[in-house]
């Protein structure tokens, strides 16, 4: 159960924690630009994925997860974040998942905080309806799947700028992607970065990955992964909707897409009513919430 | 009184709120099967059909009202006779007990207040009530329920003010007292106390004698309330709580009076007791050995704990000695081996004497009694759990066993697996083996072990 909520949470934020060693200032808007290294680029891509540019978010999601006879197991979630960045106590984020549906799981919340430091796990807190009571979690190692999900903890959670090397293999349009769940087709012919990025650590469940960063956002709209033999055992798609806050453009992801291609089993989350900068308190991320949950 | 304003506030507010799209509700109907392993001869244990329904009504953003309410029938009691004696209490729900939730709850600033019935839960302990004892428990069967189930809650003040980030002062003014129940004689998790008990009285009046009963529940009085006090807070990355509570002991102590002959009158009395404790929690999240592995633990000490004083051969309390017993435990999680969580907890319950300093018994009748089996009590009891899970096929199926036990060679291994048919269909089976001696807590079930299912469809 702890394990199954950090896994969702991190399905929740979409946008994980702690991208940390980023020289890169906290709510800021950033984008790639021609000439830029490989790891410059990839800074930008994580600070888009983690969404540094906002102090606070809002978001509903869903998380669908298709088996390859079709069968559809879903989870929905509300969530809070806030970015402080703060170094007095090292926290870059701390998020707030609540699990509304099904029935089986409502309730289920889980707090997070996340450490700028990237040598540093999260902490996290998890909700039991069925004890009503608070537990402090371990989170679960990066290489475990979550919630039945073609993503990794790491995939979503915990990856950071620092646990890769990266190269620019070209500059090229993106051929498109065709999502299995919405039947549309996204980013065909957009201008991208498309980057190796290949693990420090060895062995590992990867040997690298392919990414298509969008020129326009920074976001990492497709990714390839490879097994350790070298062959393409998963790919993962994000859509990006441009948010104008306060006369800024957050990238938000609004849709994400992995599929595993050894079991034909994948993954879709959709987050909708995204809101940016709504002035979230940071005392909504406490223990003491927590307790205050009703189912 | 106040309690059905309190309901009747609830539902009409709920009425107009669904009017409003400010209701939420969810529920679910499930239906339990236990079947006794013994002999594998099939003997059905209960066959429990629940209903629960929960709602929410937000009639501002600072003010919510829930309430919850559960309704159960176990059809065992109807076709099996040799439960009989206890088709009353197991049979179906109980009085109110319908009633798992009503409150009302209001935030304001530092400020967050839930007033009514309701359930509070205090420590990290996994399992084993140390902390948790602000609610009575329903032990009728064993501890074998989720928490959440054996909590009997109770109408309360529940205040609480943070005056700083992270940090909570909790008050809890309960005026509502309700006695833990345990099984009835004639079902399957009686305690062998119970037992022991039932089977002098029926030899009593075999012979012609009496057994009169008599139990004492405290007046209803403001000073007869249950108090407690919880602060909360965080040194460095350490969650820690102190925590108090101050009220009757949910479970009463029999004295046997001898009136002459085989008549007897049994006094059935509720103590005031104190409990002084402590929790923390800590995830060593830097670099390192330890890195990943959360560290909890509970300490308390329990203030005038009626305890049984008495000779555990023949299963005869003679006093209830006030004894200050300490109770501790630290636990530690883990994952490995990418998604295998492992969970251990170790516990010491440690009572004020091994002996009663009294000399005006004989010795055998000094030593103190397990209260669930009138067998004896260790001084110190150590007591062990692991607990080990993990998922397949995308966490669609969830095994996980866990083995507790003390250091009398007692204990409980209870292995599950629950798998998700669909969003709305879980199905879990398992099975409770017991073992150990027939005097301890756990040996007493030794002949009722059960493998169980659970069909739960939730909406």
């Amino acid at each position: 159960m702890k394990k199954l909520c950090v896994a969702v949470l991190s399905i929740a934020l979409l946008a994980g924690y702690a991208a940390a060693a980023s020289d890169l200032e906290y709510f800021k808007v950033y984008k790639p630009t021609q000439g830029m290294s490989a790891d410059e680029i990839m800074k930008i891509e994580y600070f888009v994925k983690y969404t540094e540019f906002a102090h606070d978010a809002s978001f509903y999601g869903k998380a669908y997860f298709i088996d390859k006879s079709g069968s559809v197991r879903e989870r929905e979630t509300t969530r809070l974040r806030i970015t402080l960045g703060r170094k007095s106590d090292d926290i870059a984020y701390k998020d707030l998942v609540m699990f509304t549906a099904p029935a089986q799981v409502k309730g289920l919340a889980t707090l997070t905080w996340t450490y700028m430091d990237p040598e540093k796990q999260q902490d996290s807190w998890l909700w039991i309806p069925s004890l009503k009571k608070i537990r402090k979690i371990s989170v679960a190692n990066a290489d475990d799947s979550f919630m039945g999900s073609d993503f990794t903890i790491e995939d979503i959670l915990t990856r950071r700028f620092e646990d890769e090397t990266y190269s620019v293999l070209s500059q090229e349009n993106f051929k498109g992607y065709f999502c299995d769940f919405t039947k549309k087709t996204y980013y065909q012919d957009t201008p991208c970065f498309v980057i190796e990025a290949k693990p420090k650590r060895s062995p590992w469940y990867y040997s690298k990955r392919i990414l298509w960063v969008d020129k326009a956002t920074g976001g990492g709209i497709y990714e390839e992964m490879y097994d350790p033999n070298g062959k393409l055992f998963k790919t993962i798609f994000k859509k990006f909707q441009a948010y104008n806050v306060n006369g800024k453009e957050y990238p938000a992801q609004e849709l994400l897409e992995g599929k595993d291609l050894r079991t034909g089993h994948r993954t879709v989350i959709t987050n909708e009513d995204i809101r940016f900068d709504i002035g979230i308190s940071e005392d909504q991320f406490t223990e003491q919430k927590l307790m205050q949950s009703r189912w | 009184m106040k309690k059905s304003v309190l309901v009747v506030l609830f539902l009409l507010s709920s009425s107009l709120a669904f009017a409003e799209g400010q209701f939420d509700f969810s529920g679910y109907l499930k239906n339990e099967i236990g079947i006794r392993l013994q002999d594998f001869n099939g003997d059905l244990q209960k066959f429990k059909n629940i209903a629960e329904v929960a709602g929410e009504y937000k009639v501002k953003e600072d003010i919510v009202l829930f309430a919850k309410v559960k309704y159960w029938y176990d059809l065992m009691y109807d076709f099996r006779s040799q439960y009989d004696k206890g088709q009353d209490a197991m049979g179906h729900i109980q009085r109110t007990d319908w009633l798992r939730d009503c409150y009302l709850d209001y935030t304001n600033g530092a400020w967050f207040l839930r007033l009514g019935k309701q359930q509070v839960a205090w420590g990290q302990a996994d399992g084993i009530t140390i902390l948790d004892r602000v609610n009575p428990v329903d032990l009728s069967e064993y501890w074998l329920q989720d928490f959440v189930d054996m909590r009997i809650p109770l109408w309360m003040a529940n205040v609480n003010y943070a005056p700083k980030l992270n940090s909570n002062l909790q008050i809890l003014i309960i005026p509502d007292f309700e006695q833990s129940t345990s099984a009835p004689i004639g079902a399957p998790f009686t305690t062998y106390a119970y037992t022991r008990y039932d089977n002098w009285k029926e030899s009593m009046k075999r012979i012609g004698g009496s057994v009169d009963e008599n139990v004492y529940f405290p007046a209803k009085k403001f000073e007869n309330s249950t108090f407690g006090l919880q602060w909360s807070d965080r040194i460095g990355d350490l969650d820690y709580t102190l925590n108090f509570l101050d009220g009757y002991y949910y479970s009463a102590r029999n004295t046997t009076i001898g009136l002459g002959g085989v008549r007897f009158k049994v006094d059935r009395a509720f103590k005031r007791w104190q409990m002084y404790g402590s929790s923390f929690n800590k995830t060593f999240t830097n670099p390192g050995l330890m890195q990943g592995i959360t560290l909890r633990g509970d300490l308390a000490l329990y203030k005038h704990e009626p305890t049984y004083i008495g000779d555990p051969v023949t299963a005869s309390a003679k006093e209830i000695k006030r004894w200050d017993n300490v109770f501790w435990l630290i636990g530690a999680d883990k994952y490995v081996a990418t998604n295998w969580l492992l969970s251990f907890q170790f516990a010491q319950y440690i009572l004020d004497e091994a002996k009663a300093k009294d000399n005006t018994r004989p010795v055998q009748q000094q030593y103190p009694m397990n209260p669930f089996t009138y067998g004896p009590a260790d001084q110190v009891e150590n007591i062990f759990s692991v607990k080990v899970s993990t998922d397949f096929m995308n966490e669609r199926l969830k095994p996980e066993v866990m083995w507790s036990f003390t250091d009398d060679n007692q204990g409980r291994i209870s292995p599950k697996v629950t798998y998700e048919i669909k969003d709305n269909l879980w199905f879990t089976c398992g099975i409770h083996y017991f073992y150990g001696d027939l005097l301890d807590s756990n040996g007493q079930y030794r002949e009722q072990g059960q493998f169980y299912t659970q069909l739960k469809y939730t909406f």
